[in-house]
C-alpha cells in the first residue's frame, strides 16, 4: 500500500516558484494497476518522481509499505530505487553511448554483469519486439523502440513499484497494448504495483484504479 | 563498470583529449624538469662510483681546483698503514682552447705524477683509455696529453695531432671516454707541466688521491690520516681568482677578454663557496671518500631540486586547474546521465566511483604519454649536447609521474564528481 499523505511539491523555473502538487492525500492499492490522469501540469509526473523517491516533497509524507519515504537515509533510498521501483521516463532517458542490451542492464552496471543477466536482457528486448535491434544504440532506435527499450530496462528487475510516465506515448496503439500487457504480466506474475501516467485512457480497463489530478490535487478517485 | 567508464571517454573524444593533453604536457614538463635534478645525481653516482679512493685536499675548498696543500705531506700519508699509492694532484683550468675561450663546457688541466700513476691498481683515466695510450712515467718533461672524447671530437684532434692550450702545443697520445660529465672534462699531463701553467709551487699540490690497501676500513684510513695532521697549521680555503685567472705561458697574453668570460669567472668565485667546514678547528685537510662526494654534490643539488619543484607546482597547479575546469564541464553536461543513472537505482558511490574512474583512466594515460614525451626528450637533449647536458628520467621518476598524473587526474575529478552524486536525480535531470 502506498499513502500519500498532504503532499506538497513546489519547485524553481527560472524566477518563478511552480507549485506542482498542493496537498495531494490519496492512497494507491497494491498489486494493482493505477492510472493517473489530468491536464498537463496537473502534477501528474511530479507525484510519480515522489513515489519514486527521485525527488522529495516539500511537505507530506509519502508511506510506502510503511516506510516513510521522508525518513530515508541517502543509502535507503539508493536502495529503494533500486531495489523496488522500475521507472519509465516519458522521453526515454536512455543513455546515448550505450546499446539497446546495455542500456536495458544500466541498473546492474555498478554490481557486474553476469551472463544470466545478460541473457535475461536479450530475452526482455525479444519480447518487446527489439531483437533485432540489440546492438543498435538510441540514436538508430525510433522513438517507439527507444521506449521499448526503456520499459525493458524498467521491468528487468522485476520491481514492487513500477513507475510509468506516458510510456506509450510515442507508440503505435499495437505496441502501445503490447506494453501494456507487459506491464500487467508483471502485475500478475510479481504482484507488482503498478502507476501509470497517461493522457490516453483507452488502456484504463474496469478494475484499474484511477486517479485524477487537477491543479496539483485530487479531482476524483 | 570500467568498460562504461571507457566508453563514455571515447563518446566525447574532444573533451577526453583536451583534458589528456592538460595532463600530458604537465607531466612530460615535470619528467624534464627533475630529469635535471635525476641527471646530475645520476652522473655523480656514475662519476663517484668509478673512483674507489679517497681524496686529500684543503678543507673548505669545495673541488681540488681551488685546494692547496703542502706537497710534503704526500709522503706522510704513504708512510701510513693501509695506504697503497699516494697520488698527487694538481688541477687548473684551461682558458684558451685552439684560441677560444673555455667557459661552457669548462675543460681542467689535469696534473698527473705519472710515475705514481703506474703504481695505481684502478685508474678511471686509464680504464677509459679508447685510442692511443695512457701517459707512463716515460712522457715526464714532455707536453703529450691525454685529452677526452668530448674533447677530441669538440675541437676536431685525433691521436698524433697537436691541441693548443694556453698557448701551449699539447701533443694528443691518446683518447679517454668515462662517459661521465665531470670526468670527461679533464686533459691529462705531466704533474710539472700543469705547475707552470697554473703556476702552482713546487711546494704545493691541489690534493692527494690516496688509494688504501684493499682490505682497509676506509673509515678507520680516513681518521689515520686526519690524526696525522691534526694541530698542524694551514689556511682554511676562502673564495678567491686565484685558480681561474689566466696563468702564464709562451703566450700568457692570450687572455679571455670578453665580458662574458669575466663574468663567468667571478660566479665561479662567487658559487665556489666552501660547502663544507673543516670536521674542527685542528684539522688543517680534509678527507673525502667517493660516498663524501656523492654527498656533497646531493647537497648542492638539493637547492636545485627546490627550484624545479616550484617550477612543476607552477606547471601541475595550472593543470590541474585545467584538469578540474574539463572535468566540471564534462560532469555538467552530464548531469542528465547521472540523474538516469541514479534514477535507475545507481547509488552516490557508484556515481562517483564511475566518475573516479574515467578521472584515473584520464590520469594514467596522460601520465603515460606525458612520460614518453618527457623521456624521449630526454633522450633527444642528451644525443643533441652529449658534452653539455646529461639529463636523466629513470625508471623511479617515470613510474612516480604516472602514479601522481593518475592521483592529479582522480583528484581533479573528485570535486564535480561529489557535486553530481549529491543531486536528488530529478534534480539531476532538470539542470540538465
Amino acid at each position: 500500500m502506498i499513502e500519500i499523505e498532504n503532499v506538497t511539491k513546489t519547485y524553481r523555473r527560472g524566477a518563478a516558484d511552480v507549485r506542482a502538487l498542493r496537498g495531494l492525500s490519496c492512497r494507491i492499492p497494491p498489486g494493482n494497476v493505477t492510472f493517473v490522469v489530468g491536464p498537463s501540469g496537473s502534477g501528474k509526473s511530479s507525484l510519480l518522481y515522489l513515489l519514486g523517491a527521485l525527488d522529495q516533497p516539500t511537505s507530506g509524507e509519502i508511506i510506502v509499505n510503511g516506510r516513510r519515504l521522508s525518513q530515508l537515509s541517502r543509502r535507503q533510498r539508493d536502495i529503494y530505487r533500486r531495489e523496488q521501483v522500475g521507472f519509465v521516463f516519458q522521453n526515454f532517458n536512455l543513455l546515448n553511448n550505450l546499446n539497446a542490451v546495455e542500456n536495458v542492464l544500466v541498473p546492474f552496471l555498478p554490481q557486474g554483469i553476469s551472463a544470466a543477466r545478460r541473457s535475461e536482457a536479450v530475452d526482455l528486448l525479444q519480447k518487446v519486439g527489439l531483437g533485432d535491434r540489440l546492438d543498435h544504440i538510441p540514436n538508430q532506435l525510433s522513438g517507439g523502440e527507444q521506449q521499448r527499450v526503456a520499459i525493458a530496462r524498467a521491468l528487468l528487475k522485476r520491481p514492487a513499484l513500477v513507475l510509468a510516465d506516458e510510456p506509450t506515448g510515442e507508440l503505435d496503439s499495437e505496441s502501445g497494448a503490447e506494453i501494456y500487457r507487459r506491464l500487467r504480466d508483471l502485475r500478475d506474475q510479481h504482484a507488482s504495483t503498478v502507476v501509470v501516467v497517461t493522457h490516453d485512457r483507452t488502456h484504463i480497463q474496469a478494475a484499474d484504479n484511477v486517479l485524477t489530478l487537477r491543479d496539483g490535487r485530487l479531482a476524483t478517485t | 563498470m570500467f568498460r562504461f567508464s571507457l566508453k563514455n571517454l571515447f563518446s566525447r573524444p574532444v573533451r577526453t583529449l583536451l583534458a589528456l593533453c592538460g595532463l600530458t604536457v604537465a607531466i612530460a614538463g615535470m619528467v624534464g624538469l627533475f630529469s635535471v635534478a635525476d641527471g646530475i645525481e645520476s652522473s655523480v653516482a656514475a662519476t663517484f662510483g668509478k673512483v674507489p679512493g679517497l681524496t686529500v685536499m684543503q678543507p673548505g675548498a669545495p673541488i681540488p681546483l681551488f685546494s692547496r696543500i703542502p706537497a710534503v705531506w704526500g709522503a706522510e700519508i704513504a708512510r701510513l698503514p693501509g695506504v697503497h699509492v699516494v697520488h698527487p694532484e694538481v688541477w687548473t683550468r684551461a682558458h684558451l682552447i685552439e684560441g677560444k675561450p673555455s667557459i661552457s663546457p669548462p675543460r681542467f688541466l689535469f696534473g698527473s705524477d705519472l710515475a705514481v700513476a703506474e703504481k695505481l691498481r684502478y685508474s678511471v683515466y686509464r680504464e677509459g683509455l679508447k685510442e692511443g695510450r695512457i701517459l707512463t712515467a716515460a712522457d715526464r718533461g714532455t707536453q703529450h696529453a691525454l685529452i677526452s672524447r668530448a674533447i677530441a671530437d669538440q675541437f676536431k684532434k685525433e691521436v698524433g695531432q697537436t691541441l693548443r692550450v694556453d698557448g701551449r702545443d699539447l701533443e694528443v697520445v691518446g683518447v679517454y671516454e668515462c662517459n661521465s660529465l665531470f670526468l670527461d672534462v679533464a686533459i691529462i699531463l705531466d704533474i710539472e707541466l700543469v705547475r707552470r701553467m697554473g703556476r702552482v709551487g713546487d711546494d704545493s699540490v691541489c690534493n692527494f688521491y690516496v688509494e688504501p690497501d684493499a682490505q682497509v676500513d676506509r673509515d678507520d684510513l680516513i681518521e689515520r690520516i686526519k690524526d696525522l695532521f691534526r694541530g698542524r697549521a694551514l689556511e682554511t680555503w676562502q673564495p678567491t681568482l686565484d685558480a681561474l685567472v689566466p696563468n702564464s705561458g709562451p703566450d700568457s697574453n692570450e687572455k679571455p677578454k670578453t665580458i662574458a668570460a669575466q663574468a663567468f669567472l667571478s660566479a665561479i668565485s662567487e658559487a665556489s663557496k666552501p660547502i663544507k667546514q673543516a670536521a674542527s678547528d685542528d684539522d688543517p685537510i680534509e678527507v673525502r671518500s667517493s660516498d663524501d662526494w656523492a654527498r656533497e654534490f646531493k647537497r648542492f643539488s638539493a637547492d636545485l631540486d627546490i627550484f624545479l619543484l616550484l617550477m612543476t607546482g607552477i606547471g601541475v597547479s595550472i593543470a590541474f586547474v585545467g584538469i578540474v575546469n574539463t572535468m566540471l564541464m564534462s560532469v555538467t553536461e552530464r548531469f542528465i546521465e547521472f540523474g538516469i543513472l541514479k534514477a535507475n537505482g545507481w547509488s552516490n558511490g557508484d556515481v562517483l566511483r564511475l566518475i573516479a574512474f574515467e578521472s584515473a583512466l584520464l590520469g594514467i594515460c596522460g601520465g603515460l604519454v606525458g612520460c614518453l614525451f618527457g623521456w624521449l626528450a630526454t633522450l633527444a637533449i642528451n644525443a643533441h649536447w652529449p658534452t653539455r647536458i646529461h639529463l636523466y628520467a629513470g625508471p623511479r621518476l617515470l613510474l612516480w609521474s604516472v602514479c601522481f598524473s593518475t592521483v592529479l587526474g582522480v583528484l581533479a575529478g573528485l570535486y564535480p564528481a561529489i557535486r553530481a552524486s549529491r543531486m536528488m536525480p530529478m534534480d539531476a535531470i532538470r539542470r540538465g
